[in-house]
């Protein structure tokens, strides 16, 4: 693939008074370039004024999420290979938004810090000042080892219809983020932890459409872990 | 009644409508009135579908149905709460509504009884 | 967010399950008023020879005799069949069967919550909608018959 990508990006700067536009760019294309990649070449050659928050480059800080040709993926994750010549970036849905490409996270993490995602042991004095290893088998370890991989880039919480249309839902990172201390066989937190979520507006809310899923990118499936989750609050 | 009680009755009351429905369209596409006193008794005639009337003087039949009403009715009423919950999260909106939905899912459930009733009590 | 055409399969299942639950409700409340008018009331069927009886149902057929009726019993059909199955396999999901189980991550492999079984279930919901349609419309307007 040789010449030009065109980049239209949504522009947006809610304190300046403006209103909400696409900007056309048009940069040259590199190979293995990726959308970040993109952006980045934009900021540094074309118009210094866009706004976007990266850091890592290579999908462990979950800085650059973005929506991209209509779906939330990471920009550095994405390669400009894989969606032709025309791309189209958006801030994420569902958060609310700084400027540009930049979203404000805030009530993202106050829900993520509200399901206690740390190891709950019911002696206070080990909580605080923990005195051993905890050891756990290789089985035990299979049982939430897929839900601890995400890196909190919110990419599901935007993907997710419920959170659109109800912003008190928790969203599946932090959902996820609880099943996996649950399922964990050094926490102790127990059924302490499911009646966090257990109310209207809480678990029962998430009807399975499975969006956050599809848009993880590092396969941690967090409608599986809702879903696992919700048959630990059924059994009560 | 507390969220996780009333979903597990939607889910409950959804397997009792898989069953009772199933019967109710068994019914209704393979049971036709096959014998004259039937056909004089609950005045409808030919193999027209509303010949069903008849089939519900089987007081077992009738109390599928019903169980069959009560079930859609609950469901339903449920399955509008929920989605109006999730559309408006409006607290006051939402209590209120739950008064709209109860009261319209027992006028459902009483009119619907009187039916079963009377084609029961058709001789 | 209505038509979630970039999304896959559960998405769509999200969303025609809500529509088809309200398109079926809005049906149970109609069917359980125009039932109840047409049994009449029990009056009706005390006095022989039934003349009350005879009018009620002459006059209720005659108002369901409409091309608008068939045609809205046919979507409800359709909507009826795909609402009970795939919300059977939602009942499936939601208490964890039928999913596949946690593990180490694959890359590039699809997620193990849309389990090959999960689908299934989910196109035989539209088989099965697809095979109400074609029931109705031969049992009500005769389509195949002709």
């Amino acid at each position: 693939m040789e010449g030009k990508v065109v980049f239209t990006v949504f522009r947006h700067d809610p304190s300046a008074g403006e209103r909400p536009r696409f900007v056309r760019y048009e940069v040259p294309y590199r190979s293995g370039m990726t959308v970040l990649d993109g952006l980045l070449y934009i900021k540094e050659r074309i118009d210094h004024t866009l706004a976007i928050r990266y850091s890592c480059r290579m999908g462990i800080c979950g800085s650059c999420g973005m929506k991209v040709n209509g779906l939330p993926r990471l920009a550095c994750f994405t390669q400009v290979s894989e969606l032709g010549r025309s791309i189209k970036v958006e801030p994420l849905p569902n958060h609310p938004l700084v400027r540009d490409l930049v979203t404000d996270f805030t009530a993202f993490f106050s829900k993520h810090r509200a399901v206690k995602p740390w190891l709950i042991r019911k002696d206070a004095e080990e909580q605080e000042n923990p005195t051993r290893q905890y050891l756990q088998s290789d089985q035990e370890l299979e049982r939430y080892i897929q839900f601890s991989y995400c890196i909190s880039c919110g990419l599901c919480y935007s993907a997710c219809p419920v959170v659109t249309a109800l912003p008190e839902f928790p969203g599946p990172q932090a959902l996820a983020w609880l099943y996996r201390f649950y399922a964990d066989s050094r926490d102790q937190g127990g059924r302490e932890r499911l009646r966090l979520v257990d109310d209207a507006t809480g678990i029962w809310r998430c009807h399975f459409a499975g969006s956050c899923s599809q848009v993880c990118p590092k396969g941690v499936d967090p409608a599986l872990a809702i879903q696992l989750l919700r048959r630990a609050v059924l059994r009560g | 009644m507390s969220e996780r009680r009333l979903m597990l009755l939607h889910y409950v009351t959804g397997i009792g409508i898989l069953i009772t429905g199933a019967v109710h369209l068994w019914v209704v596409f393979f049971t036709v009135p096959l014998d004259q006193t039937i056909w004089e008794t609950t005045m409808l005639f030919d193999n027209h579908p509303f010949a069903i009337l008849s089939v519900y003087r089987n007081a077992l039949l009738a109390s599928t149905l019903w169980l069959l009403l009560v079930f859609t009715t609950y469901h339903a009423m449920n399955g509008i709460r929920v989605i109006l919950m999730e559309l408006i999260p409006n607290r006051s909106f939402v209590s209120a509504i739950k008064w709209v939905l109860i009261a319209l899912g027992l006028f459902l459930v009483v009119y619907g009884t009187r039916t079963i009733l009377i084609a029961y009590n058709i001789r | 967010m209505l038509f979630p055409s970039r999304y896959s399969l559960e998405r769509w299942s999200y969303t025609l399950q809500r529509i088809t639950g309200v398109v079926v409700t809005l049906y149970f409340v109609l069917h359980v008023i125009e039932t109840g008018n047409f049994v009449g009331g029990p009056s009706v069927w005390y006095v022989p020879p039934y003349d009350y009886a005879r009018a009620y149902y002459e006059e209720i057929r005659e108002f369901l005799h409409n091309p608008v009726f068939d045609v809205g019993l046919v979507i409800i059909g359709w909507m009826v069949a795909f609402h009970a199955v795939n919300g059977l396999r939602l009942t499936l999901a939601h208490f964890g069967i039928t999913l596949g189980r946690p593990s180490r991550v694959e890359p590039e492999a699809p997620p193990r919550s849309f389990s090959p079984f999960q689908r299934a279930i989910f196109w035989i919901s539209i088989a099965l909608a697809v095979f109400a349609v074609v029931y109705s419309l031969n049992a009500l307007m005769g389509v195949l018959a002709a």
